[in-house]
């Protein structure tokens, strides 16, 4: 399926959760967002996951200037460019700000404002420890009170818990996608649409882990190999075809839309033994250390999460090259920009190639990047 | 330019402040192996736990050897032969003896001089894989690290909104192994000025650790008591003697104070009491200097303020402002919400009294979102009477610089002044630019 065809069955489906009554919610798409008590409350999560393009960047400009990340500016040329370039947009009531980074809070806040949204405020601790887990659970408290104010209607416990065990399930399912012997290109495309639509295609993604389940479907001598990080791959964005076209593979998403989405999995065990909701929530904000928004030990736990898949691919895969190392930037990102150098330098130490891919969304890029990546691939 | 010279004889509290910020080096030496005292770094202007933990708080640049005009060295010598009085008789003779060629420029050149470091320590940045794409103050601060980490025992961290900020200071530890966190929550919630005053706590207790002597109640209610000092005179400074008819110097000069207050705010020169004197008398000398009717009529001059300038900005824009005719204000720590008093009153707990504070600049100053920072802007815009406003952006600020485009409508609407916006990368870098802008921005008031 291409990003067309997923971009217009999810607008059938938008449609479709809107004429039952569902208010949707928008919000940029990054980790840490409760999304459980949001539907708890009926409402629809949808997460901005979508790339952009020049005139979307463009767009924004008359509200920050140019030296922002391309992902922000492109968010607010969703809500601002006429007609939008996604419909299922205008469906949107809800926007919910977060502060993942500086750039969040401000598209928000514009985004609400120019399209005229209400807007609900969730922020994250910027630090992980006893305090900030107590912080987070006041402003898990401040979101239930700020939704039941505004719906009129209590958001019962047994929902929230019931939402996080459903969310928890399908996590499960991405992870087993994760396991599947497919190109990445292809895990990438259903990571996309399980961020998007949730548990809602659950039953889909089941037949499709059953059907690949035991079966070898890539050769991947045939490839170069590859472990993403940095910045997530949206919606729509040309980068992971060049990268399919210059002979990559991606085995590893060490992005928020990959591994950082399925290592947030609750066992059993502690489902059984933590009852109450909130504190389930805020055990997942403890425990999502590969996140990056939590400082002070972000690169490396980063690093640590590498080094550690590198090395559990060499045992599964001993006569094959090592995993080099794409690091995604989207130029501007206050999150992967700075520590760039640390970060090559840091792995290379460890004998890790590195590449430090770092772009906009701007078409004229594609040539350069395609260099880049080719020049990359081969010297692996 | 010399524009300086006749305002400089008699400000010996503002020589002194400058000589203060530029002989760090020696002075930091001093205290690190003589008086075995433990040297942490700080940014932004955070450094009462510091002190208050009898360690010596830096900002980096201070452990910088700059190039000291030689008036300020002769200064300094004549201040331990007879002392900073004497040494303004000195200067009152040393000008009668047409003395006033060494003494030109004086102000200018500290200015430059710390500038000048600046972008040299920015350059080691980049040369250091840092991306030129952060603003000039994180990638300038990181040169600081690089060039002079090693001196230092501790580095203390405050959390804010800007993600660059906070990732920055994660990357200190490669610089100070010993990283002290104060994690500020993002918004003053329900009890969070409890959790808050816990991570303080936890701060100091690191502090202890480092420096080997014990925080008291005390000792934090002294320091306080002498940074509410310092921001009441920062604040007479801002309000009364800024916004008066008649200065106590040329316009240019009086903003070249304000920038050097801005940055020497950081640390207070490492040392709280001196600060607090040298403040105390610039505060005195300007106002028997206006008294005395020695300065300058600014009455037909519009004031504007030029804000934010701590990520870095040209600091030729003043100049270039008072060649248009106007004179210029920097405020930014008062923007921020920086200058508010921490509460010493009797009964008061000095950890939750700092923790109440840390949450003013965080709620209403930087904020916690746009919507926050800009209100704070028409707020101070309105409390100083100012009469325009340049916005200076700041490339590769995604906090502060961006919110231009909401600030620009609300001073429409809630100030009706004229305001203009100058891009910032490097010093120097855009100097033209800056002119034409700030020549087209004046023409408004001249209509
Ligand atoms: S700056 Fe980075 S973390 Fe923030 S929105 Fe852009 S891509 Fe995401
Ligand atoms: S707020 Fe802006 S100027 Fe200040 S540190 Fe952050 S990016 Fe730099």
């Amino acid at each position: 399926m291409n990003s067309l065809e997923l971009l217009s069955e999810f607008e059938t489906f938008l449609q479709k959760k809107k004429d039952t009554g569902k208010k949707i919610i928008a919000f940029l798409g990054h980790d840490n967002i409760p999304i459980e008590l949001l539907e708890a409350a009926d409402f629809f999560p949808l997460r901005m996951i979508f790339a952009g393009d020049d005139q979307l960047m463009n767009s924004s400009n008359t509200y920050l200037p140019p030296s922002t990340c391309s992902f922000a500016q492109s968010c607010i040329g969703y809500f601002t460019l006429t007609p939008r370039t996604h419909k299922f947009l205008e469906y949107v009531d809800y926007f919910l700000l977060s502060n993942h980074c500086v750039s969040d809070i401000c598209v928000s806040e514009i985004i609400s404002d120019v399209a005229d949204l209400k807007r609900l405020d969730f922020y994250v601790p910027y630090y992980r420890n006893e305090n900030a887990s107590k912080y987070y659970k006041i402003e898990l408290t401040n979101l239930k009170n700020e939704i039941e104010k505004l719906t009129r209607e209590r958001i019962p416990d047994y929902k929230i818990r019931d939402s996080i065990i459903k969310q928890n399930d399908f996590k499960k399912v991405v992870k087993d996608i994760s396991n599947l012997k497919i190109k990445g290109y292809e895990k990438l495309k259903l990571y996309q649409k399980a961020m998007l639509f949730g548990p809602n295609v659950q039953p889909e993604l089941e037949r499709i882990v059953e059907k690949h389940r035991d079966h070898n479907e890539i050769n991947l001598k045939e490839y170069k190999n590859l472990l993403l990080t940095g910045c997530s791959i949206f919606i729509d964005d040309f980068l992971i075809d060049l990268i399919d076209e210059s002979g990559g593979n991606i085995v590893h998403f060490d992005t928020w839309i990959g591994h950082q989405y399925y290592s947030q999995i609750f066992s059993q065990e502690t489902l059984e033994k933590i009852q109450d909701p909130y504190k389930l929530l805020i055990k997942r904000f403890e425990t999502n250390v590969y996140g990056d928004h939590c400082i002070s030990h972000s690169l490396e736990n980063q690093i640590n999460s590498i080094i550690n898949y590198i090395n559990q691919f060499k045992k599964e895969n001993p006569n094959m090259e090592d995993v080099a190392v794409l690091n995604h930037i989207i130029k501007f990102c206050d999150h992967f920009s700075l520590f760039q150098s640390t970060f090559k330098q840091k792995l290379q130490e460890k004998g890790v190639k590195v590449l430090n891919l770092e772009r906009d969304y701007s078409r004229a890029m594609r040539g350069q990047l395609r260099t880049r990546i080719e020049a990359f691939m081969e010297m692996i | 330019m010399s524009v300086f010279t006749d305002d400089i004889i008699g400000f010996k509290s503002v020589l002194r402040l400058a000589y203060n910020f530029l002989n760090g080096n020696s002075y930091l030496k001093r205290q690190k192996f003589k008086e075995r005292k433990k040297l942490i770094s700080v940014a932004l202007p955070f450094s009462d736990l510091i002190f208050a933990s009898d360690a010596v708080p830096v900002f980096p640049i201070r452990m910088e050897k700059f190039n000291i005009h030689p008036y300020l060295t002769a200064l300094d010598t004549a201040k331990n032969l007879l002392g900073w009085n004497w040494t303004t008789k000195l200067l009152t003779i040393a000008r009668k003896f047409d003395f006033l060629e060494i003494l030109d420029n004086v102000l200018d050149d500290v200015i430059y001089t710390i500038n000048d470091k600046y972008n040299e320590l920015y350059d080691l940045a980049i040369d250091n894989g840092i991306p030129s794409d952060f603003c000039y103050g994180i990638t300038g601060l990181t040169g600081m690290f690089i060039s002079k980490a090693k001196n230092l025992d501790a580095n203390i961290n405050f959390t804010i909104r800007c993600s660059a900020w906070n990732k920055y200071s994660e990357t200190l530890q490669d610089y100070v192994p010993r990283q002290i966190w104060v994690d500020i929550p993002p918004r003053n919630l329900d009890n969070s000025v409890e959790l808050l005053a816990d991570n303080v706590s936890k701060a100091i207790s690191d502090l202890e650790d480092v420096t080997g002597n014990f925080v008291t109640d005390n000792s934090l209610k002294k320091q306080f008591r002498i940074g509410n000092q310092i921001k009441r005179f920062y604040k007479t400074i801002l309000f009364e003697l800024s916004n008066s008819d008649f200065y106590p110097c040329n316009p240019a000069t009086f903003a070249e104070i304000l920038a050097l207050l801005g940055i020497s705010f950081q640390d207070y020169n490492s040392n709280a009491q001196r600060y607090l004197e040298n403040f105390s008398d610039l505060v005195k000398e300007s106002r028997e200097r206006i008294d005395k009717e020695r300065g300058m009529d600014v009455s037909d001059m519009p004031r504007i303020l030029v804000t934010p300038v701590f990520g870095g900005w040209e600091p030729q824009v003043h100049e270039i402002l008072y060649d248009l005719g106007a004179r210029t204000i920097y405020a930014d720590w008062e923007i921020l919400n920086l200058l508010e008093e921490i509460d010493v009153s009797k009964n008061s707990d000095p950890i939750r009294s700092y923790a109440e504070f840390l949450f003013k600049p965080t709620t209403y100053g930087i904020g916690y979102n746009q919507e926050a920072l800009t209100d704070s802007y028409i707020e101070t815009a309105k409390e100083l009477q100012v009469d325009g406003i340049v916005f200076n952006q700041v490339f590769g600020c995604h906090s502060i610089s961006n919110c231009y485009s909401r600030l620009r409508k609300k001073i429409r609407r809630k100030l009706e002044i004229p305001t203009t916006v100058i891009n910032f990368n490097k010093i120097g870098e855009n100097v033209e630019q800056v002119k034409t802008r700030l020549g087209a921005f004046m023409e408004m008031f001249h209509l």
